[in-house]
């Protein structure tokens, strides 16, 4: 059961977080700016979710 | 190429592809399930259920086994080079046929009213010492998560984000799944289902993808051993006619690094045998309307610095190459990605 909740609580910031980053962070992360469709960023959504603690780590270093 | 970032980047080319593993993928399971009707048909609604998760099951285990021969046969045979094109789609639907085959067995516990007895299941921590009565649905629950990740992530920006070594890395999972998908089916519906189909799939998938592995793999190491030292340290190619003209010679440095010298005309140029892209063997590629053009989805390079034309961005590691005596030489240490290396000769 335990791991089955640590799973939701992952997967529940993963969409908050995922959410956030592909409206306000997913051009700033890029080595080179390029843009981004809202088509792109539905698809990008699970991936976001799924690596969210590395994408969370990856936007606030874009932001210092 | 990366200019920008779409959904999906779909051609003609991408969309006959699809259309045919979509096609593919359907009449596969409707023969499957036809043919089960047909000879044997589901006594009851559970039984009709347990149908489709061999129907899915099966197809994915195929499609696995497909996607992961693509790669060496196209290193064989380059006419399988068309398969490699698009592969990711080809993982992407795997992924959806695989959670389909998953959502099966969950309804096969839930119209039993017996869920609680799959989360018992998965979670009796005693039998995970056993072989007979393994849990075998763990593994296939774990194959899913990793198919998922790589589903996931199959999109180009993510490959931007994670870098090509990365992102090739955690791609490199599809083999962990494979072997998760293998243990599935060997310590599962091979255990008490005795239909010789099924261990005479699991054989033959397994060994073609191992024996494939291989050939490819003893091929290149046989490619590797022809580099041969110049002076100075420097690789010796051969005459600059060995080299096809707009095609190339593969050479391994020292290092084990693979560089790949093209030639088109006079002009003779050296790269990393590793696209910017998805580190596709650049090296297998022809050079086309002027670039270096990779075989995997044509990502272009320019010659003269290993650039993408603009307004693309992505460029390529280089090396110094000249012609000593007749014989084309390359320097092993790699130049920064872009810089101008390629030489003329006479």
């Amino acid at each position: 059961m335990i791991v089955l909740l640590a799973l939701v609580l992952y997967a529940a910031a993963g969409i908050a977080i995922a959410a956030a980053f592909l409206v306000f962070g997913v051009t700033r992360v890029l080595p080179e700016p390029a843009p981004v469709t809202l088509g792109a960023r539905i698809v990008l959504f699970p991936g976001a979710v799924a690596l969210w603690p590395y994408v969370l780590i990856r936007w606030l270093r874009s932001s210092r | 190429m990366s200019a920008g970032f779409r959904a999906v980047q779909w051609n003609r080319a991408k969309l006959v592809y699809d259309g045919i593993l979509l096609a593919g993928v359907v009449l596969y399971i409707g023969a499957y399930l036809a043919l089960v009707y047909w000879l044997d048909p589901p006594k009851d609604q559970p039984a009709a259920i347990d149908l489709r998760i061999r129907a899915f099951g099966t197809c994915a285990f195929f499609m696995l086994t497909v996607i992961l021969s693509i790669g060496p046969l196209a290193r064989l045979d380059r006419r399988f080079l068309p398969l490699l094109y698009n592969r990711r789609h080809f993982g992407v639907l795997t992924f959806f046929v695989v959670l389909l085959h998953a959502s099966f067995m969950v309804e096969w516990y839930a119209v039993q009213n017996a869920l609680p007895s799959l989360y018992d299941e998965l979670t009796k921590v005693p039998d995970y010492g056993k072989f007979i009565g393994f849990p075998f649905k763990a593994l296939g629950l774990v194959a899913l998560l990793i198919l998922f990740l790589m589903a996931a992530t199959s999109h180009d920006y993510w490959l931007v984000f994670l870098t090509p070594p990365v992102w090739k890395g955690l791609h490199m999972a599809l083999y962990v799944a494979y072997g998760l998908v293998v243990m599935h089916v060997a310590l599962g519906v091979m255990q008490y289902d005795h239909n010789p189909f099924i261990p005479a799939m699991l054989a033959s998938g397994f060994a073609c993808v191992t024996v494939l592995h291989l050939v490819a793999g003893w091929r290149e190491r046989a490619g590797d051993r022809a580099g041969a030292r110049g002076s100075e340290g420097w690789l010796s190619v051969g005459p600059p006619l060995s080299i096809p003209d707009k095609g190339a010679r593969i050479v391994a440095a020292p290092d084990g690094e693979r560089i790949a010298v093209f030639r088109d005309g006079t002009q003779i140029g050296a790269f990393s045998n590793l696209c910017a892209h998805q580190h596709g063997p650049i090296g297998e590629g022809r050079i086309i309307d002027g670039c270096v053009t990779c075989p995997w989805h044509g990502y272009q390079y320019r010659l003269k610095d290993g650039c993408a034309p603009p307004p693309f961005t992505e460029k390529l590691v280089t090396y110094r190459v000249r012609v000593a005596h007749g014989v084309v030489e390359v320097d092993p240490r790699p130049l920064p990605p872009g810089t101008p290396a390629a030489i003329r000769h006479e």
